[in-house]
């Protein structure tokens, strides 16, 4: 079986969102009494808007089936994206759990690793760079910019 | 005009007066280095701004906004890559010099077209925006219905790929400034029984997420954060006499009047305006063959309407509080942030930080200018930068700037989020300027709306029967049908060619 065009995952992505929101928005309560049309109103425009775009991509993408659809990651690219996101996302539990100056050292290092792409490096000078850029950052933020950072649940 | 002159003192203060000088040249690298952008610099700075007075921040911003779109022709000139959309057409003829050994001249000319297009579209948007303001004073809530709504299906229309992608986005955005309160009645909206989204979606984590976080993975994984090596000669002097400038003079006001106008519509900006004024200049010229081979004239068209397209832009975010593009949508978020809202009555009530926004941004293009001759012959390095090491550091700014909004981190998972719905976005081909200026108008669509009908006793007649309101809504009907009869007129005219 030939595989759907972009275009019409898209569309079907849309209205599958559509009727999520759907369900959310009867929860809205409506205050007695309006004059104007309520606190429902745009999230109806919003969906409107989303599920005929969504239905014009489907159609659209049915329509244009036979045409070549070029891939948007090169190969590998998916595998790529995926690992820096779940990167990013562990990141983003070790802040909340040991905070900014236990966890960034490790996630600046392997940050640099993952984004390296074909270069070379050498672990040593990256592993100082890590600890210089939290350092760096933590300092100029916290005692300059008197912005707060994660200290750590566990701490 | 004595406001206008103390605003200029106080952003000539040395200590503002360095921070600009700094900011412009981070906006220089920003926007010299494929990939990143002055939209980025800002989305990283917005945070560094929570515990600064609104006077600094705004001028860190603004600076940074300045050197960012000046620096774009950098490497279109240098390596026939640009920085951003804005200077597409510089490389067409930029490129080419370089490659014939006139890159001096080709980067001179970068460097003064920019200045011209960026220093009078501002004095133009000084005198403008207040005559603009006062005008808008007298329109009621029906016609700021109708404009908004006009930016959205201006912008969506426009956008690149099918109008029904640009639309589909507009109408995300939409949705996610729908989460939270709302604007009239305060009821909650997909909260999902959370209290952190009570207060709906933060700007700042979105900005992160779908600008800053989602381009680094994303070109990461696309392996597009490889730079060719450019090799220079004849990098001294400015490599611009008065002789070039009046030479291509007509050349020069065309395209600062395109920019201008264009970057003054919603959604167009930049991207568009280099374009537009590239073909005029081909088009008047007396060698069109010579395009694209290295004619000095298409690096004045396309710089000069770009950087027009500044002060076009800084009109209506400043005058009616529509931000022109996903820039002046961060510099709006970034007024919110320190409870300001950009429209005609800031520029009565916060009439002197209107003023210094003016000054500054005009100050910010002096200095762009300066530093630019003064640092011209060590551009080559700033694309030498490795990317790995500067890519991560935004990373970790990034999540820096989601926390600290409100020092929650459930802010950093909203981020995230956001990061892969720009992810898939990308994928299916969606662009995200319709979302990002979707997401910021949507509380004053929601609410000029909604107080326009309850004004009226429930009635919507008042949209159709106010004039200026009917004739924005036209053009937001116009907006969405005009790519269809476009479509069926060009294949009228194939049909009958064939």
């Amino acid at each position: 079986m030939k595989k759907p065009r972009r275009d019409v995952i898209t569309g079907i992505v849309g209205l599958l969102g559509c009727a999520f929101f759907l369900v959310f928005i009867q929860k809205i309560k409506m205050p007695p009494k309006l004059l104007e049309p309520g606190p429902r109103l745009l999230p109806y425009v919003a969906i409107i808007i989303i599920a005929l775009s969504s239905v014009a991509l489907i159609i659209q993408g049915i329509k244009d089936r036979d045409k070549e659809e070029k891939p948007y990651f090169p190969k590998g690219g998916i595998k790529k994206i995926t690992k820096s996101f779940i990167m990013l996302c562990i990141y983003a539990v070790m802040l909340n759990y040991l905070g900014f100056l236990i966890s960034t050292p490790f996630a600046t290092f392997a940050f640099i690793y993952d984004l390296k792409g074909e270069n070379k490096i050498k672990p040593i000078p990256s592993a100082i760079i890590a600890i210089v850029v939290t350092a760096v950052l933590y300092l100029m933020f916290v005692y300059g910019f008197q912005v707060r950072l994660p200290s750590g649940k566990l701490f | 005009m004595a406001d206008y002159l103390s605003a200029i003192l106080v952003c000539l203060n040395p200590v503002n007066l360095i921070l600009i000088i700094a900011m412009v040249s981070l906006g220089i690298v920003f926007g010299a280095i494929p990939g990143l952008s002055a939209t980025l610099g800002i989305a990283l700075l917005l945070p560094v701004t929570f515990g600064l007075s609104t006077t600094t921040s705004f001028v860190l911003l603004l600076a940074i906004w300045i050197g960012g779109v000046s620096g774009t022709f950098i490497s279109a000139v240098l390596i026939g890559i640009p920085g951003s959309s804005s200077a597409i057409a510089t490389c067409f003829d930029g490129y080419p010099m370089t490659k014939k050994g006139e890159a001096g001249k080709a980067l001179g000319i970068g460097m003064t077209a920019s200045f011209i297009g960026s220093v009078f579209s501002i004095l133009l948007a000084t005198v403008l925006s207040p005559i603009i303001a006062n005008l808008a004073l007298k329109l009621g809530p029906w016609e700021y219905f109708s404009l908004c709504f006009c930016a959205i299906t201006l912008i969506a229309s426009l956008s690149k790929g099918s109008i029904f992608k640009g639309l589909m986005a507009a109408g995300i955005g939409l949705l996610m400034g729908c989460f939270g309160a709302d604007p009239i009645n305060g009821m909650a909206r997909f909260t999902f029984g959370n209290v952190n989204l009570y207060g709906g979606i933060s700007t700042v984590a979105q900005m992160l997420g779908m600008f800053a976080m989602c381009q680094i993975i994303r070109d990461n994984a696309k392996g597009s954060t490889k730079m060719p090596e450019c090799k220079v000669e004849n990098m001294k002097g400015l490599g611009v006499t008065f002789k070039d400038i009046k030479d291509n003079i007509k050349t020069i006001l065309f395209s600062f009047f395109v920019g201008l106008w264009i970057g003054f519509l919603p959604g167009m900006g930049s991207g568009i305006s280099n374009m537009v004024a590239y073909g005029y200049a081909k088009s008047i010229s007396k060698e069109p063959e010579t395009f694209g081979k290295g004619n000095p004239s298409g690096i004045w068209a396309s710089e000069t309407a770009n950087n027009a397209s500044l002060g076009g832009a800084l009109i209506p975010m400043m005058a009616l509080g529509i931000p022109g593009d996903g820039i002046t949508a961060m510099l709006i978020a970034a007024l919110t942030i320190h409870g300001l809202q950009a429209g005609p009555l800031f520029m009565v009530e916060q009439h002197d930080l209107a003023m210094l926004i003016f000054a500054c941004v005009l100050i910010s293009a002096i200095v762009t200018y300066v530093i630019q001759i003064i640092t011209k012959r060590w551009f080559p390095y700033i694309l030498k930068v490795p990317y790995h090491y500067l890519y991560t550091v935004i990373l970790v700014i990034s999540f820096i700037g989601g926390y600290g909004i409100s020092s929650n981190i459930f802010d950093i998972y909203v981020m995230l989020a956001l990061c892969l719905l720009a992810i898939f976005m990308n994928i299916a081909g969606l662009p995200t300027s319709p979302l990002v200026l979707a997401f910021i108008l949507e509380p004053k669509l929601e609410g000029y709306f909604r107080r326009g009908v309850s004004y009226s006793h429930g009635s919507y007649a008042e949209f159709f029967t106010r004039p200026i309101s009917c004739i924005l809504l036209l053009i937001s009907v116009a907006c969405v049908i005009w790519p269809f009869i476009s479509d069926a007129l060009k294949k009228r005219k194939a049909k009958k060619a064939a």
